[in-house]
C-alpha cells in the first residue's frame, strides 16, 4: 500500500516534469525552424552593389536613416541619379497573408521612379499562385512615375483603356488587395524617404487648400464677432499659471485680471477677411507677392507684453510666436510689409504679416494654434532664461476654402463601392437562406422542393460566391488576423474584400445560432464543389468506404492539429504559416480555376476523387477552417435539430442516412460535426420516412414531432 | 563666402580634368592594372553626399581589408564634420544656433571652426565674415521670387551681419543682435577634408585623394603616378593643373549657385555691401590644410587679387591662382 501511494504521488509530477520538457522542447524546435522574418532592410553594400552595378556607384549609405545614394560618375564628378532603399525599413504595411512585403526601390533626385523591384514577399495569390511574375511586372510599372503624385491602382489594363498613365498603374485581377498593399508600400516609403533626402511632401502632400474668390462686404466689428479676425488676450493669471511650476514669478507683476497681452490675429487670404484689413488694392498686391499657394496671417500686439519686441527684425522668424497645425510648427516668417497697408481702426502696437510658404504644408482650412513664448529670468548675475508657450486657437469655416484632396488610391471605401451589385446578390441570398433555414415546416419538411433548392444554392455558392466573386472565405485570413494581432495590430487589410467580410460577419453570427454547418454545408464553394461531384458516385457505382468508428473519430481530430500548426506558426511570424496553409485546396480550385502548377492540382484533385469515396473527407478530417468554425461552433445558442424519444432507441435511420457521420448511434447530434445538411429534419418531419411515426401511423396514432429546442 | 545651400554641383565642374583621368585610372585600364599590381598595391574609391553634394575619397592600400575600416572611419569624420556645422542639416549644432540664437555646450568642432572663422575674419579686415547668412536668404528668396534685392532690403540685411557680434566662450556661442544668422560654409568642406586626412592617416594610409568638395592627397596612386588636380573647365578639359599635388586645395568661383546668368551674383557676398564681389571669377588656394585653404580662398576672392594675395601670403606654405574676371 504504502509503496503503492509514493507512486501514486511520484507519477504526476514525473509526467508533469515530461511534458514540461517536450514542450520546451517543441518549443524550442519551432523557434529554430519557423525563422522570423526579417524585419529590416538586408541588402546590405554587398546586395546594393549586386543591385546596381557598374558603371553605377553605390554611394556611403546615409548614417541616419537606410538609404543608398546612387551615383554616376561623369569625368572625374559624382552625379547622384537615385536613391535606393528597401521599403521595409520606411513601410511595412502587411501584406493579404500578414505579413509585409519587401520592395527594393530607386527615387531619382526629381522625385521619379527610376527602379522598382519586389525582394520578398508573402502574398498568396502569388505564391505558387499566379507566381511571382504578375507582381513584379506589376511594380515595374511604376518606374518613370512620379512619387510626387498620388498612384492608383487601376483595373486590368486600365492604362491602354485610357487612365492617366502618370497616375495610375494596371492591377491585377483576383489580387486587388494584394496590389494595393504594393502600392501603398510604394508610395508610402517613398514618400518618406523623399521628405528626408528631397525636401518635398510634407503632411499634405497634394492637397490644394484655396480661399475662395467670393467677398462678403463685411466690417471689422463683424469679422471680429465670428471670430475670423481673433482678439486674443492673455491676463497675467494665465501668465502665471504657465509659469506656476517653474517657480518663477512676473518680475513686473499686475494685477490678476489685467491683461498681459493683447493680440489680433487673423488668415489675410480669405478676400472677406483680407480686404477688410487691407483694403482692395493692397490685399491684392499682398497676395501676388506672397505668390501662389502661399499664405499670410497678421499679428498685431497691442498689449503690456508684447511678443513683437522692438528689436524684432523686418523679414525675419520671429522668435515669440510660432504657428502650429496638427502637432506640427509651420515655418512662418515676416513678410516685410508695411503699416500703412492695415485697417486704421486695428489696434496700434507692433504688428507682423507672417508668410508660411507653399511647401510648409498649412491648411487653412482646418485649425491652427498661435502661440507667444514668455521668458522669465531666474538668478541675478547669470541668469538662466526660463520660457513658457501659451497658445490659442484659430480657425476658419472650411465653407470659405476649396479643398482639393489629392486622388488617394484605392481605399476601402472604393472596393465596397466597385462590388456593390456583388454584395446586394450575396446579401440577398443570405436573405433567402435564413428563414429557409430558421422554417423547418415550410420548405425543409417537403424532400422534393427542399432538395431543388439545396441544389441550387450550392450552385450558386460554388458558382457565384466562389468562382465569380472570389469570396471563398479561408484560413489565410485567420493568419493575417493573428499575426495582425500579434505583430502588426493593423486590420485594415480585411476590408478591402468585402464580400469575403460580409460572409464572414454573416458566418459568425449564424455560427453562435446553428453552429458551424451554415458555412460547410451551405456557403463552402470547394464543399459545394465536392457535393456537385459526390452525384456522380452513384452513376458510376462507387461506393462509399465505410471509415472504421474509431479511426474515424481519431481522423477527425486531425483537422485540429493542422489549424493548431498553422496559427502556432503565425502567432510566431513564421512564412511557414503560409506553407501549412496550402493545406487548403481552396486557392487551386476556387480562386485559379485549377490552373496552376500540378502538384496542388494533383492534390486538390485528389481530395475531390477522394470525396467520391469518403464523403466529404477533406472538411471531416483536414479543413483548418473548418476546424476553426466547429471550435467556435461550441458557443452555439440552439440544439435546433428536432429529436424524438425514440430517436436512436430504437430508431437508427437519421444515423445510418447522415453522410457525415454527425449522429451518435444514441441518436445524439455531434454539432460540431453537422454541416446543416438538413436531411435528418427532412426525415423527422416526413410521416412517410421516419420510422417512429410510420409504426405510430400504422398503430393508429399520431406522433406530433417533439424538438427538443425551440426551431 | 561661400554659402550654398544648393547641392553646389557646379562647383565640382571646374574641377575636372586631373580629377577625371585619376577616376578612370581607379577603375581603370588593364595596363594601369597591371602596373599597380606589380607594385602589390590596389585603390578602391568610395562616394558619398556630405554638405549637399557629392564626395569621394581614393584610397591605395596594400591589402583589401585595410579599405573598409578606413571608408568607415573617413566618411564618420565626415559626418561628425555634418552634424557640428552643416546648415543641410535642420539638427546640426550650427542650425541650432541659428534657430536659438545661442548654443550651451558647443561642439568642440564648430568652436574649432568658429574660432579659426573669426580669426581670419579679422586678419581679412571683415572680408571673410561668417554671419553673411542673412544675405543668402535675402538672395535665394528674391531669386526665388524672381527678383533682385533693392538696396534697401540689402542694407537691411548687411546691417545684420558683424562677426563682431558674435560671442564665443567654452560655454556657449550667442548672438549679440537679433537676426543674425551663422554660417560655416566658407570652409567646412575644406576642414572636412582635414578630419579626413587625419582619419586615413590613423589607418595608416598614406596614398589618398580626397574630395570633400574641397580636396586634398597625400602619397601617389597605386601605380605610383603622382596625384594631379585640375583646375577650371575648358570645354573637357581643365583651364589648369596642379601636377604633382598633394597638401590641401580649395576654390571659390563664381560659378556655383549663381542667382543671375551673368554670374555677377552669387553665392559668395562682399559682407560690406551685400552683393556679390565682382573682380575674380575664380581664385584657388593651396595650403598645408583644408580650413586655411577653404577660408583663404573665400577671403582672396571677395578681397580681389592685390590684397588677396597679400592676405595668402601671410600664412606659410599657402599660394593663390586668380582667374580674372572678362
Amino acid at each position: 500500500m504504502r509503496r503503492a501511494g509514493c507512486r501514486r504521488a511520484e507519477e504526476p509530477s514525473l509526467t508533469g516534469r515530461d511534458a514540461r520538457t517536450a514542450l520546451c522542447h517543441l518549443i524550442a524546435i519551432l523557434f529554430v525552424f519557423l525563422a522570423l522574418p526579417a524585419h529590416a532592410g538586408t541588402l546590405g553594400r554587398a546586395g546594393m552593389e549586386k543591385q546596381f552595378p557598374p558603371p553605377l556607384v553605390v554611394g556611403e549609405r546615409d548614417d541616419r536613416i537606410p538609404v543608398w545614394p546612387i551615383l554616376k560618375q561623369e569625368a572625374g564628378s559624382y552625379e547622384v541619379i537615385a536613391y535606393a532603399f528597401e521599403s521595409i525599413d520606411f513601410a511595412r504595411i502587411p501584406g493579404f497573408g500578414g505579413t509585409a512585403p519587401n520592395l527594393l526601390i530607386a527615387l531619382a533626385p526629381d522625385g521619379t521612379f527610376r527602379d522598382a523591384r519586389v525582394t520578398s514577399h508573402h502574398e498568396p495569390v502569388f505564391l505558387e499562385g499566379l507566381g511571382s511574375e504578375p507582381l513584379f511586372a506589376f511594380v515595374e510599372q511604376y518606374v518613370g512615375l512620379s512619387a510626387r503624385q498620388p498612384i492608383r491602382v487601376g483595373r486590368p489594363n486600365a492604362r491602354a483603356a485610357g487612365a492617366a498613365p502618370a497616375t495610375t498603374v494596371d492591377g491585377i485581377s483576383m489580387a486587388t488587395a494584394s496590389t494595393r498593399v504594393i502600392n501603398e508600400t510604394m508610395l508610402a516609403a517613398s514618400l518618406a524617404v523623399a521628405r528626408e533626402k528631397l525636401g518635398f511632401g510634407a503632411v499634405n502632400i497634394g492637397l490644394r487648400v484655396e480661399a475662395k474668390p467670393d467677398v462678403e462686404p463685411l466690417g471689422l466689428a463683424e469679422l471680429e464677432r465670428r471670430g475670423w479676425v481673433k482678439r486674443w488676450q492673455i491676463t497675467h493669471a494665465e501668465v502665471d499659471a504657465a509659469f506656476a511650476d517653474t517657480g518663477l514669478s512676473d518680475p513686473d507683476p499686475g494685477a490678476p485680471e489685467k491683461p498681459f497681452a493683447e493680440l489680433t490675429l487673423a488668415y489675410l487670404n480669405v478676400p472677406t477677411i483680407g480686404r477688410a484689413i487691407l483694403g482692395e488694392a493692397a490685399h491684392a498686391r499682398l497676395m501676388r507677392e506672397i505668390g501662389p499657394g502661399a499664405h499670410a496671417v497678421m499679428v498685431v500686439s497691442s498689449g503690456h507684453w508684447s511678443p513683437l519686441p522692438d528689436e524684432f527684425v523686418l523679414g525675419s522668424v520671429p522668435d515669440r510666436l510660432t504657428i502650429q497645425q496638427g502637432g506640427l510648427t509651420v515655418n512662418a516668417r515676416d513678410a516685410a510689409w508695411e503699416r500703412r497697408d492695415l485697417a486704421p481702426d486695428l489696434p496700434a502696437g507692433p504688428w507682423s504679416l507672417l508668410k508660411i510658404g507653399d511647401a510648409a504644408g498649412f491648411d487653412p482650412s482646418a485649425p491652427w494654434s498661435l502661440s507667444v513664448k514668455v521668458t522669465r529670468e531666474r538668478g541675478q548675475i547669470f541668469p538662466e532664461k526660463v520660457a513658457c508657450e501659451i497658445a490659442a486657437e484659430y480657425r476658419l469655416p472650411p465653407e470659405l476654402f476649396t479643398r482639393e484632396v489629392p486622388d488617394a488610391g484605392p481605399s476601402w471605401t472604393d472596393s465596397w463601392r466597385a462590388r456593390g451589385v456583388e454584395l446586394g446578390i450575396i446579401a440577398a441570398a443570405l436573405a433567402l437562406l435564413v428563414p429557409v433555414l430558421a422554417r423547418q415546416d415550410v420548405l425543409v419538411a417537403r424532400a422534393r422542393p427542399f432538395s431543388l433548392f439545396r441544389f441550387g444554392f450550392l450552385a450558386f455558392t460554388l458558382g457565384f460566391v466562389g468562382w465569380t466573386t472570389q469570396a471563398q472565405l479561408s484560413i489565410v485570413t485567420l493568419v493575417g488576423t493573428v499575426r495582425a494581432l500579434v505583430h502588426t495590430g493593423d486590420f485594415g487589410f480585411l476590408l478591402y474584400d468585402p464580400p469575403s467580410l460580409v460572409l464572414w460577419g454573416f458566418v459568425l453570427v449564424t455560427l453562435v445560432v446553428w453552429g458551424r454547418g451554415t458555412f460547410c454545408g451551405w456557403l463552402c464553394p470547394f464543399g459545394a464543389l465536392q457535393e456537385f461531384v459526390a452525384f456522380l458516385a452513384k452513376p458510376l457505382r462507387i461506393r462509399q468506404v465505410t471509415v472504421p468508428p474509431r479511426l474515424d473519430r481519431a481522423l477527425r481530430q486531425v483537422k485540429y492539429v493542422v489549424l493548431a500548426a498553422i496559427l502556432l506558426a503565425a502567432a510566431l511570424g513564421s512564412p511557414l504559416a503560409d506553407t501549412f496553409s496550402e493545406v487548403e485546396p481552396f486557392k487551386t480550385a476556387i480562386t485559379l480555376y485549377f490552373i496552376r502548377s500540378w502538384p496542388f492540382v494533383l492534390y486538390a484533385v485528389g481530395l475531390i476523387v477522394l470525396n467520391l469515396f469518403v464523403y466529404k473527407g477533406f472538411c471531416r478530417y483536414l479543413c483548418p477552417l473548418g476546424a476553426s468554425l466547429a471550435l467556435a461552433g461550441r458557443l452555439r445558442l440552439l440544439d435546433w435539430i428536432p429529436r424524438r424519444p425514440e430517436c436512436g432507441s430504437p430508431c437508427q435511420l437519421c444515423k445510418v442516412r447522415c453522410r457525415y457521420g454527425a449522429i451518435e448511434p444514441s441518436g445524439k447530434i455531434d454539432y460540431p460535426e453537422c454541416f446543416q445538411c438538413m436531411d435528418c429534419v427532412t426525415i423527422i418531419r416526413d410521416p412517410a420516412q421516419c420510422v417512429p411515426q410510420v409504426l405510430a401511423a400504422k398503430r393508429g396514432k399520431r406522433l406530433v414531432p417533439q424538438p427538443v429546442a425551440a426551431e | 563666402m561661400s554659402l550654398s545651400l544648393r547641392p553646389a554641383m557646379e562647383r565640382r565642374r571646374i574641377l575636372l580634368g586631373g580629377l577625371g583621368a585619376l577616376a578612370a585610372l581607379a577603375t581603370g585600364p588593364a595596363a594601369f592594372r597591371a602596373l599597380a599590381e606589380h607594385r602589390g598595391r590596389r585603390a578602391a574609391t568610395r562616394a558619398g553626399l556630405a554638405f549637399g553634394t557629392t564626395v569621394s575619397l581614393t584610397l591605395v592600400a596594400e591589402r583589401d581589408d585595410a579599405f573598409e575600416p578606413a571608408f568607415r572611419d573617413a566618411f564618420a569624420a565626415i559626418r561628425a564634420v555634418e552634424a557640428a556645422g552643416s546648415l543641410y542639416r535642420p539638427d546640426s549644432a550650427l542650425s541650432r544656433l541659428n534657430r536659438d540664437g545661442r548654443l550651451d555646450a558647443p561642439d568642440p568642432l564648430v568652436l574649432a571652426m568658429l574660432r579659426f572663422a573669426l580669426t581670419l575674419a579679422e586678419r581679412s579686415g571683415g572680408a571673410f565674415d561668417p554671419t553673411v547668412q542673412p544675405l543668402w536668404t535675402l538672395w535665394s528668396d528674391g531669386a526665388a521670387r524672381g527678383e533682385r534685392p533693392g538696396p534697401q532690403a540689402r542694407a537691411e540685411a548687411v546691417s545684420r551681419v558683424g562677426w563682431r557680434h558674435v560671442a564665443v566662450d567654452e560655454t556657449g556661442i550667442r548672438f549679440a543682435r537679433a537676426g543674425m544668422c551663422l554660417t560655416l560654409n566658407g570652409l567646412i568642406q575644406g576642414f572636412a577634408a582635414d578630419r579626413v586626412m587625419a582619419a586615413l592617416a590613423a589607418h595608416g594610409i598614406a596614398d589618398a585623394f580626397v574630395d570633400t568638395g574641397e580636396f586634398a592627397a597625400a602619397g601617389a596612386h597605386a601605380d605610383g603616378t603622382p596625384w594631379r588636380l585640375g583646375l577650371g573647365a575648358h570645354g573637357d578639359r581643365p583651364s589648369e593643373v596642379i601636377a604633382p599635388f598633394a597638401g590641401f586645395a580649395a576654390t571659390s568661383g563664381d560659378d556655383a549657385t549663381a542667382f543671375s546668368p551673368d554670374r555677377r551674383d552669387h553665392h559668395i557676398f562682399d559682407p560690406a555691401t551685400g552683393l556679390s564681389p565682382t573682380a575674380l571669377s575664380r581664385v584657388t588656394v593651396t595650403a598645408p590644410s583644408g580650413l586655411l585653404a577653404d577660408g583663404l580662398s573665400t577671403a582672396a576672392f571677395v578681397m580681389g587679387e592685390a590684397a588677396g594675395a597679400a592676405l595668402v601670403r601671410l600664412y606659410s606654405g599657402c599660394a593663390a591662382r586668380f582667374t580674372v574676371k572678362l
